[in-house]
């Protein structure tokens, strides 16, 4: 159990990256959930103890993380958002550095390892190759790879899947959902909203350093069931539209807008259809409440 | 007509104006050049030997030496080295080159916004001069407050020249698109200056004159030492038709290259080449906000394979080492890898000649009867030859090898490995030393054979094995750590440089001025005689030359930014 309480973060600059957040996270996948500059990725920095925070504690089993940054760097797999590789080495030589950094001594653990990383990632083929000439799909697998090493019970991945092709997404889904054992949590920031939806039993939607909501996507999803609408409107009524209805997002097209409404009690009108609710229905109900 | 300041060329220039006028090493130059110029005017040969400070033969003498001298040649190259590198490397030439901007605008533009950048820079120290004529102080002697001569002086010598060496470095950085060329350019720069001199040194004066692109042998032949200092304060110089000829030529040159790299530089990425680029992942970056994507659980439906033979290979189960084994694997694995970035790097195929050259250098070319022996000779010269030597190697390899993981943006997840500080730290000191300590070999070895050609026999090992093991080796273990204490202080491997040569040149200067003692020189440079290394007071300097390696190393330690606890 992964407990964060009161975490607060503000840059030198002045901006205020967190501002007091608290979450507790089961084993399995957690999703975080947000836009640019929302202080995903400084939350996600302080839990892999690359930033200290102003103030709040987190605590993995009982022991404080914070405090504590060598225990917590043996049980951590990190993908970074950002990240660089050293251009002259190759995959496996990247890969074995990092495994003896995790303190892997034992020499046909360690090969084994990282032949099984490899294979996969889908990068075996490419395992001489030098990093510098690697696309960057292929350096995300990579991350994804030594983030894996040495049975990490908690795994931080920030954006995984961005750079990745349709089929190596779905491979990298399958890989985390493997990965996420009884006693590992993973923690998946994204903005991509399906990947929440595939992976995560729980989430959180955080928005200008604060967590607006900490539930089940199926669960929020499934009580939007019977209150999403879809419709078309002449585009000069839309103003008027977005004033009564609770309007989740509009396009324009060919002088009409296609329209996507949120009401409870009421279809918007006659030309309105009921629609399948998915989770942005939800994220942006959530931001035009708080808005 | 069109407005000369709304051009592409100018939006450029302002640009690289801008860009340089927030990094810190312009200032700190500034200021380093500055203080060089308020230490030669007052304690320069001047005012010992009655010369004016302000006369038009010092003016020029100054800055003759100002533009070779105390490493202006390899600040001209950090300035110049990675101008149009730069771009390439933050990934920002693809929103330069979509522009409608032509090539010629945008290289002239980098380049003489960069220069002037570099002249602004070197400016500080004519002018420096310039204002030290209205403070003069006791004993000086200072002639009417004159103003032609200082800026002529800086325009025909130090801008003229370092045109030049300035559009070499441009040429060499924008075409390999590689920094690291450029510094071993820089480096080689005093070896060939050197060498050179030596070649041509039986060729009449006039054409000293015409073949010197660095303008140190512009003046008059005035044999300074000779002449009175009355005669000298009264000397009005004129440059030769030679002199004129050799700065149209440097001008005609630098023009050249700017053609060459006019007409080679391509925008397009490098093929083949992508070691010689920092592996940077540009993820596209999350939008600011969240927009609809497709239904979720569409992924589900994919018309993918269920299960392919990788997808169904397990991850096997390991088990990781604790302790200090543990930790000395670490730093064993962490050497290892600085090893091969460094081979990869191509860092070896410079120093490695270099130390050659030196080596053969440093051995005297004509039998003179020796003090003690040839051996005891040949290796002091080496020994003082590779120290200087290794301590640039040093100051620019450590730099590199510090803030190598953050500009390879590989930190966070380096850092995020359980490995203690120590790792990272005792990784990198150990490969330069051992590095260093490889180089003191093939000089050693050189110096040797070179004796054996040269016919200074008989040839002893011990002088070679005592002067390295008492002079050297504690020397480059020193060196290295001061180097990386002060990278990590400073967080800026170009302030560390900046600071690490001014700090380097000023106590050089002191040392040779006679202020020398062993307590503020741990390298003992000409603090030691072949004898000494055998007394019990050596031991003593070298344990404390030691002990503050050891200080430094912990107050880096103790300094790195990456916390553990």
């Amino acid at each position: 159990m992964l407990a964060i309480k009161n975490l607060t973060k503000t840059y030198s600059s002045g901006v205020q990256a967190l501002k007091g957040v608290n979450l507790d996270l089961s084993p399995g996948v957690f999703g975080l959930l947000g836009p640019n500059g929302s202080g995903k990725t400084t939350l996600m920095k302080i839990v892999a103890t690359l930033l200290e925070p102003d103030s709040g504690s987190i605590e993995m089993n009982g022991a404080d993380l914070l405090t504590r940054k060598d225990h917590t760097r043996r049980m951590l797999g990190y993908l970074p958002q950002d990240f660089g590789l050293y251009p002259t080495l190759t995959a496996w030589q990247m890969l074995d550095y990092f495994a003896k950094l995790k303190g892997i001594t034992n020499k046909k653990e360690r090969h084994a390892l990282i032949e099984a990383l490899l294979d996969r990632v889908n990068l075996s083929a490419e395992r001489r190759q030098r990093l510098g000439e690697f696309s960057g799909g292929m350096r995300q697998r990579l991350g994804i790879a030594q983030a894996l090493i040495g049975e990490p019970e908690l795994i931080i991945v920030d954006e995984p899947t961005a750079g990745l092709d349709p089929e190596e997404r779905l491979r990298f889904h399958n890989l985390i959902s493997e990965s996420a054992t009884e006693n590992t949590v993973v923690i998946l920031s994204t903005h991509i909203v399906s990947d929440v939806s595939n992976l995560c039993s729980r989430m959180a939607i955080i928005r200008h350093g604060k967590i607006l909501s900490n539930c089940s996507p199926r669960h929020v999803v499934d009580e939007l069931r019977g209150s999403v609408w879809e419709g078309t409107l002449p585009r000069e009524q839309l103003t008027v539209f977005k004033s009564q209805f609770n309007v989740i997002s509009s396009r324009t097209f060919d002088g009409e807008a296609r329209v996507r409404v949120i009401s409870k009690d009421q279809r918007p009108t006659e030309e309105f259809t009921e629609a399948t609710p998915v989770l942005e229905d939800y994220y942006f109900d959530l931001v035009n409440r708080q808005d | 007509m069109k407005n000369p300041f709304q051009t592409p060329f100018a939006a450029v220039f302002t640009n690289e104006v801008l860009l340089n006028a927030k990094r810190v090493a312009p200032y700190v130059l500034m200021a380093l050049f500055a203080a060089n110029a308020v230490l030669w005017w007052g304690w320069g040969p001047a005012v010992k030997l009655g010369w004016a400070t302000n006369s038009d033969f010092y003016i020029k003498r100054n800055l003759a030496a100002f533009s070779i001298i105390l490493g202006l040649p390899i600040f001209t190259a950090i300035i110049m080295g990675d101008v149009v590198v730069r771009d390439f490397r933050l990934g920002v030439d693809p929103l330069i080159f979509s522009k409608p901007v032509g090539r010629g605008s945008y290289l002239l533009g980098k380049f003489f916004g960069s220069f002037f950048v570099l002249v602004c820079c070197q400016s500080a120290f004519a002018i420096t001069l310039f204002v030290l004529q209205w403070v003069p102080f006791r004993n000086m002697v200072v002639l009417p407050v004159r103003v032609v001569p200082y800026f002529q002086h800086f325009f025909v010598i130090v801008v003229i020249s370092h045109l030049l060496l300035a559009a070499i470095y441009f040429t060499a950085g924008t075409l390999s698109r590689n920094a690291k060329v450029v510094y071993g350019l820089a480096a080689c720069f005093y070896p060939v200056v050197i060498a050179v001199s030596f070649l041509v040194k039986d060729l009449p004066p006039s054409f000293h004159v015409f073949i010197d692109p660095m303008g140190f042998n512009l003046g008059s032949k005035l044999d300074e030492w000779h002449r009175s200092a009355e005669f000298l304060n009264q000397y009005v110089s004129q440059y030769s038709l030679a002199a004129y000829a050799n700065r149209a030529w440097v001008t005609i040159v630098s023009g050249l290259l700017l053609l060459i790299v006019y007409f080679r530089f391509r925008i397009e990425p490098q093929e083949n080449r992508s070691d010689v680029n920092f592996t940077k992942l540009a993820l596209l970056d999350a939008p600011d906000r969240i927009a609809y994507s497709a239904p979720a659980f569409e992924l589900i439906d994919l018309p993918i394979e269920a299960s392919l033979a990788r997808d169904r290979i397990t991850i096997p189960k390991v088990t990781t080492t604790r302790g200090r084994t543990a930790t000395l694997f670490k730093i064993a694995a962490a050497i290892r890898v600085e090893f091969r970035l460094l081979r990869a790097e191509r860092g070896l195929i410079v120093l490695l000649p270099l130390a050659i050259v030196l080596s053969f250098l440093s051995v005297p070319f004509s039998r003179i009867a020796p003090e003690f022996s040839y051996s005891v000779t040949a290796a002091s010269g080496t020994a003082n030859m590779l120290l200087l030597f290794l301590a640039c190697a040093i100051v620019f390899y450590m730099g590199e090898a510090i803030h190598r993981e953050r500009e390879l943006r590989i930190e966070p997840v380096v850092w995020s490995a359980p490995a203690p500080n120590s790792v990272f730290l005792l990784s990198k000191f150990l490969a330069m030393t051992l590095l260093a300590l490889l180089l003191v070999v093939v000089g050693g070895l050189t110096t040797i054979v070179v004796q054996l050609v040269r016919g200074y026999t008989p040839i002893e090992l011990s002088p070679y094995l005592l002067i390295n093991a008492i002079v050297v080796v504690p020397g480059v273990i020193f060196l290295t750590a001061v180097v990386t204490a002060l990278n990590v202080l400073l967080r800026n491997k170009y302030v560390a440089y900046v600071v690490a040569i001014g700090a380097g040149a000023a106590l050089f200067y002191l040392y040779n001025r006679g202020y020398n003692h062993w307590l503020y020189n741990p390298l003992l440079y000409r603090l030691w005689k072949y004898p000494d290394l055998t007394t019990g007071t050596i031991l003593t300097y070298r344990l404390y030359c030691l002990a503050l390696a050891v200080a430094c190393l912990a107050l880096a330690h103790l300094c790195f930014e990456r916390k553990s606890r």
